[in-house]
């Protein structure tokens, strides 16, 4: 092969003449797509081989995000790692919080208050609509829904304040912690909060006007990137792409955390298997959000927010000025963190994009031995081989963009 | 060339203009990109400043903004990205992990992506504001009129 | 059905069901496993043991295959306990297909080969990357943070830092 067979054609794709033969009796090419691609949804890169323009093998190549947050999970103390799990899958933080806030309870057998649930869960369900949001707002900019972006955007922004709110931090939240969450809701978030719930439900029906009878929209989603319900079980695949895939299978139900079996609500599914089905998905999950909303905003229980542990969580500051207890408890919890029983547990969560799980060995010191983090979006890339053969090329970036990989998620 | 009446009047002109059509370079990372889209978004409009134009390919950008974390796998792309630009061009860290490495101090990141390109702003938070990176892009707007026709020399 | 004697321990952790099998057993116990209805593997990763007093183990890495049932909603964690430099383990990517990059990480992390897997690369890290970062052994990594302990030491003797 010689130096003319390769050549750069901008954007971050470059093109490599294989010497094989397609279908169509033209040679097979090579296109290394990204890794700073635009529609790559961060630093994802494709090696694709493409016969004309179908797409004949798809190999990804990932870690261009790697973190070393498991790594870095070692060395940080239990209380001190929640900060890290945020910056994982960057778009749904509170619930990568709540994934190893659970399992660390869990190895420490505590149940946290009703309140701080239903808190959790206020979170949780926010955050998802905040992931959905912009996953429909970049996704519509890719297929040429500009305007879509605008409006998901406004209505992330109200979600971002509404976490500002509540603990101080517009994304990386760190609001769920073991032991219960950060603080109390305030009087101002409960308010805009109220106002979203009443407010979202318009909004989605203006997102469905835009796009779901949008001939270009469903021109480019309907019939592309099928997966079987089977291959999609098979694969591993979670979330929206396989519920897309019409398998009804949301965690939240079949295996309920944080209270979630006492919300009445349906898992979204569509038997399209195709790309158009899983937007059809992800627009009933975020209805479904609000309506649980809804029902933990009426249902709000009053209490305390975290468990009534001193050897987990800080006394409150009134206490540090009478009890020499209570200093002594709040020394020894920022000086050496608390310890957790050795064991190892599983905890698996439904965020915005699938199973997202954490695995937590303790050797009963200060600091985890282990922590490994399940990401959705690690195992929802796998079948994109799948998917994309034999599209177009222009395909595969609706079929990378209803997938819905956060590469940070991927890496890790 | 030498400093005149002539040279420094065209300066004042061509900073104007180069400070004002800022194209950045699409070029997302982490976290920090999901907030580098809010801000070319209504509510905050990097219009206004003459940057919506978000170029895909860096031959047709001035500006990189760095929006995140940047692992040992991708620095060397992204100084490829970096020398593919046309001079003259400025490069904004976008976040904390950009700039220094953040709260991830190992291995796998590079710590502060200044030691691979040159940086003219920094930008602290994890991630930043939208508002943040306007108020960086200011800084820097005001950086490139004051260089006049031939920065860096 | 998997044979009982396959299982060389068994027990509950924090309410996880877990068995322990042989790893040279590994992917004979797994395909039975398969057939009794654990078609899913949620997850598979590698604990390092190096140098953790708080109970024994029989060697330093400790494989973790989670699976599960998707009907009967049943979860199992299924450990092998392996030793050597390089580790070597069969591949189980032909059973569950999203082992495959499982297997991959864990080979790029803590340097577990996996036998007869179609395309064992580096994964996360580059591919001329010397070490498996996930093992205790290899260091943290990153900066020295200035006014730290750790600085000052560096101040004084670079080498040993």
């Amino acid at each position: 092969m010689t130096d003319t067979d390769t050549a750069e054609i901008g954007m971050g794709v470059t093109v490599t003449k294989t010497g094989e033969t397609g279908a169509f009796g033209g040679e097979l090419l090579t296109i290394n797509f990204g890794p700073h691609h635009p529609s790559t949804h961060g630093v994802l890169r494709l090696i694709v081989d493409l016969d004309g323009e179908q797409v004949k093998r798809l190999k990804p190549v990932i870690g261009y995000l790697h973190t070393g947050i498991e790594k870095q999970m070692e060395a940080l103390r239990w209380q001190q790692g929640v900060t890290v799990t945020d910056r994982h899958d960057y778009l749904s933080p509170p619930i990568n919080n709540l994934a190893y806030a659970l399992a660390v309870e869990k190895l420490m057998g505590v149940d946290v208050p009703p309140r701080a649930n239903a808190l959790r869960v206020i979170m949780s369900e926010l955050t998802r609509l905040s992931s959905h949001l912009v996953w429909m707002g970049t996704s519509g900019l890719e297929l040429g829904a500009m305007s879509m972006l605008m409006y998901c955007f406004r209505e992330r922004d109200t979600i971002l304040d509404m976490n500002e709110e509540i603990s101080g931090y517009r994304m990386h939240t760190s609001y769920i912690r073991p032991g219960g969450v950060m603080a109390d809701a305030t009087p101002r978030f409960l308010d805009l909060l109220e106002k979203f719930i009443v407010a979202m439900p318009g909004h989605v029906d203006e997102y469905e006007d835009l796009l779901t009878m949008n001939p270009i929209w469903r021109s480019r989603t309907i019939g592309i990137g099928r997966l079987s319900a089977e291959d999609a079980k098979v694969l591993g695949a979670s979330g929206p792409m396989l519920r897309g895939s019409g398998v009804a299978w949301d965690l939240r139900k079949q295996m309920p955390y944080s209270g979630y079996e006492g919300y009445e609500f349906e898992v979204a599914t569509s038997d399209m298997c195709d790309c158009y089905g899983r937007y059809l998905v992800r627009i009933k999950e975020m209805r479904e959000s609000v309506k649980i909303l809804r029902q933990a905003l009426d249902r709000l229980p009053d209490g305390p927010v975290n468990v009534d542990d001193r050897k987990m969580l800080p006394p409150p500051r009134e206490e540090l000025e009478t009890s020499m207890e209570a200093v002594i408890h709040h020394f020894k919890l920022f000086t050496e963190g608390y310890s957790v029983p050795p064991g190892d547990v599983y905890v698996a969560v439904e965020s915005g994009r699938g199973e997202n799980g954490c695995y937590v060995v303790s050797d009963g010191t200060h600091k985890p031995r282990r922590v490994k983090f399940r990401a959705a979006s690690f195992v929802n890339l796998q079948p994109l081989e799948r998917m994309a053969m034999n599209h177009m090329v222009a395909d595969m970036v609706a079929i990378i963009g209803t997938a819905d990989t956060v590469l940070g998620d991927v890496d890790r | 060339m030498g400093q005149n009446i002539l040279t420094t009047s065209l300066g004042k002109l061509i900073g104007w203009g180069r400070g004002n059509s800022v194209w950045p370079a699409q070029f997302g990372l982490a976290c920090c990109a999901i907030e580098m889209i809010a801000t070319a978004t209504a509510g905050v409009d990097i219009a206004r400043f003459g940057s919506e134009a978000f170029r895909a390919s860096p031959r047709q950008s001035d500006l990189m903004i760095v929006s995140g974390r940047v692992s040992q796998k991708m620095a060397p792309i992204l100084r490829t990205i970096y020398d593919q630009m046309p001079e003259p061009k400025w490069v904004i860290s976008m976040g904390a992990c950009a700039s220094t490495g953040g709260v991830f101090n190992n291995y796998a990141l590079l710590q502060g992506v200044d030691k691979i390109v040159p940086v003219d702003v920094y930008i602290p938070g994890c991630p930043p504001r939208p508002e943040d990176l306007l108020n960086a892009l200011m800084i820097l707007q005001e950086r490139i009129k004051a260089q006049g026709i031939t920065p860096r020399q | 059905m998997i044979s009982e004697n396959l299982i060389v321990d068994r027990g509950v952790s924090a309410g996880d069901n877990w068995i322990t099998i042989a790893a040279e057993s590994a992917h004979e116990a797994l395909s039975s496993l398969k057939e009794e209805g654990y078609r899913l593997l949620v997850f598979l990763t590698c604990v390092d043991h190096l140098a953790d007093s708080s109970r024994e183990w029989p060697s330093r890495y400790e494989l973790v295959y989670q699976l599960r049932n998707m009907d009967s909603l049943e979860q199992l964690r299924v450990r092998a306990f392996v030793d050597g430099d390089p580790p070597h383990v069969d591949s189980v990517s032909d059973l569950f297909p999203p082992g495959n990059w499982d297997e991959r990480e864990t080979y790029d992390m803590f340097g577990i080969v996996f036998e007869n897997h179609p395309d064992l690369t580096r994964i996360l890290m580059p591919d001329d990357w010397v070490g498996h970062p996930l093992r205790r052994d290899y260091p943290v990594g990153g900066e020295v943070v200035e006014f730290s302990e750790e600085h000052e030491t560096w101040q004084t003797a670079p080498d040993k830092a």
